[in-house]
């Protein structure tokens, strides 16, 4: 008997030990309270084997994971057969009792250093987002003066004409407020995408023409860099839903991504298709591709490749990463692939909406 | 119409101030008072009687959704468009301010070269 006990006790004491390396939160916190309470109680073999049925039935239906729920029912299970044989000796029930404080005194380890560790990280995200909003605003009020007094000058409010070279150095300042002003407005677009503070205004539209949108907002900038901006195949009817903001803002990274990597004569090409519930939509150029040791880490923060053919805009880095927050959020996925006679092709895939087209949002009605 | 239209500015940063006068005055060819605080700004609307007022939204103090619900709620300021200039705003949030009675909603930094336009096209549509 005792050398059976040993040997259950020591199972009983590895499935726990499982929990604590795999199990959920909730079901880490349910072993706890269950474990803590039998101690407690000082109550017989028998009573504490019960309360820990009781206790592991209540962890199986928190426990979302199906590890945690199999794990949770084995150890039910181990601990039953344990205390099974009526006759169990003092000194069976002392081994129990210790296997139990010892589990018990892991258990309270391990819950207080997550709660530590929770803490610490909750208090670096609210620091994070503070400090991005904050230099968001701060960053606002120079950049109006400076934008303003560049503007003033361009409209001629300085007084007399302006040289060719002061026009060109204008040109050259307000270029670089522009790309101040989308740097600091996409670090801001990403804190508010990573903190769930962008309210999506979502609505059922036809790709065909979510497309037509995006091509009229992109072809002054190829157009500008000499590339060419084409739509090609498009399941026009079908739809997604989408915050046709945030969808816009999707198109415009991928294609002004496209636009800069192509060569002036090149096309930057949009299509679309539909499979299995999907909608993809594809930008494809013929630009260089991507380098192999850059492709892992496309989508990271602030990540460029070798500097690109550029056309005198540079981005701020963020473009893909936003792409892919808010793709994400709208339930789809974003991706690349090669080209067969080179370049690249980026595309994302959003859920195709088959509901009826609900009535518009009430103004004002949005959570 | 007789005379110059009046726009009072409600900015708390002295540059953004010149900037947004010389703007208005220079290119737009309007008459503008410029007040640091919402509190003069209230304290002033009645006896400048603008045609339109520009405010910040984060002003010291009061802000200027807080002077908004003022101005809108005195009869005789209440018929007073009032422009909010702020932040890469949401279009929740401009909804919002909408529903407050902002008339429009500029981002900073704007362009001097459109403003004046833009506050044009507010009288014109009534």
């Amino acid at each position: 008997v005792k050398e059976r006990l040993t040997a259950l006790s020591s199972r009983y004491t590895l499935a726990l030990r499982d929990y604590l390396v795999d199990g959920g939160e909730a079901t880490l916190l349910e072993a706890y309270e269950l474990g803590r309470t039998a101690l407690g109680l000082k109550l017989g073999i028998l009573e504490v084997a019960a309360l820990h049925q009781e206790a592991l039935v209540s962890a199986l239906k928190l426990a979302a994971p199906p590890e945690g729920e199999k794990l949770a029912k084995r150890a039910a299970e181990f601990f039953v057969e344990a205390v099974a044989p009526h006759e169990m000796s003092r000194r069976g029930e002392l081994e129990a009792k210790s296997v139990l404080s010892e589990i018990v005194r892991k258990l309270e380890e391990k819950v207080r250093t997550t709660q530590e560790e929770l803490d610490e990280r909750a208090r670096i995200e609210r620091l994070k987002d503070e400090f991005v909003s904050v230099v968001s605003h701060e960053f606002r009020t120079p950049l109006t003066s400076i934008q303003g007094s560049l503007g003033l000058l361009r409209c001629g409010v300085g007084g007399g004409e302006l040289s060719p070279k002061a026009r060109r150095l204008l040109d050259l300042a307000q270029r670089n407020v522009d790309r101040l002003v989308r740097l600091v407005n996409d670090i801001l677009d990403l804190q508010r995408l990573a903190s769930d503070g962008f309210v999506f205004d979502l609505a059922p539209a036809t790709i065909g023409a979510l497309l037509d949108q995006a091509m009229d907002a992109n072809l002054a900038y190829a157009a500008q860099v000499g590339v060419a901006l084409a739509l090609g195949d498009v399941p026009r009817g079908a739809r997604v839903r989408v915050d046709p903001d945030r969808f816009l803002q999707v198109m415009a990274n991928l294609t002004s991504n496209a636009v800069k990597h192509s060569a002036p004569g090149e096309a930057v090409t949009i299509d679309a298709g539909c499979r299995d519930g999907f909608v993809r939509v594809n930008v494809s150029d013929r630009g260089p591709g991507i380098p192999a040791e850059f492709r892992h880490r496309i989508f990271q923060r602030f990540a460029q490749a070798e500097p690109s053919l550029d056309h005198g805009r540079r981005g701020s880095g963020l473009g893909l990463s936003i792409a892919k927050a808010i793709v994400e959020r709208l339930e789809g996925r974003i991706g690349f692939e090669d080209r067969e006679a080179g370049g690249t092709t980026f595309f994302f895939e959003l859920p195709q909406w088959e509901g009826e087209c609900p009535e518009p949002p009430s103004p004002g009605g949005r959570p | 119409v007789t005379g110059l239209r009046r726009i009072l500015v409600v900015e708390d940063d002295p540059d953004v101030q010149e900037v947004t006068e010389l703007t208005l005055c220079d290119v737009g060819g309007f008459e503008v008072r410029i007040v640091a605080t919402a509190d003069e700004a209230l304290r002033v609307v009645a006896s400048y009687r603008p045609d339109l007022v520009l405010m910040d939204v984060m002003l010291p103090g009061m802000d200027g959704l807080g002077a908004l619900a003022r101005l809108k709620a005195r009869p005789e300021t209440a018929a007073v468009p009032v422009v909010l200039m702020t932040a890469r705003a949401q279009p929740h949030e401009v909804a919002r301010y909408r529903e407050l009675g902002c008339a429009d909603v500029i981002a900073k930094p704007f362009d001097p070269a459109t403003l004046s336009d833009q506050l044009r096209t507010i009288w014109s549509r009534g």
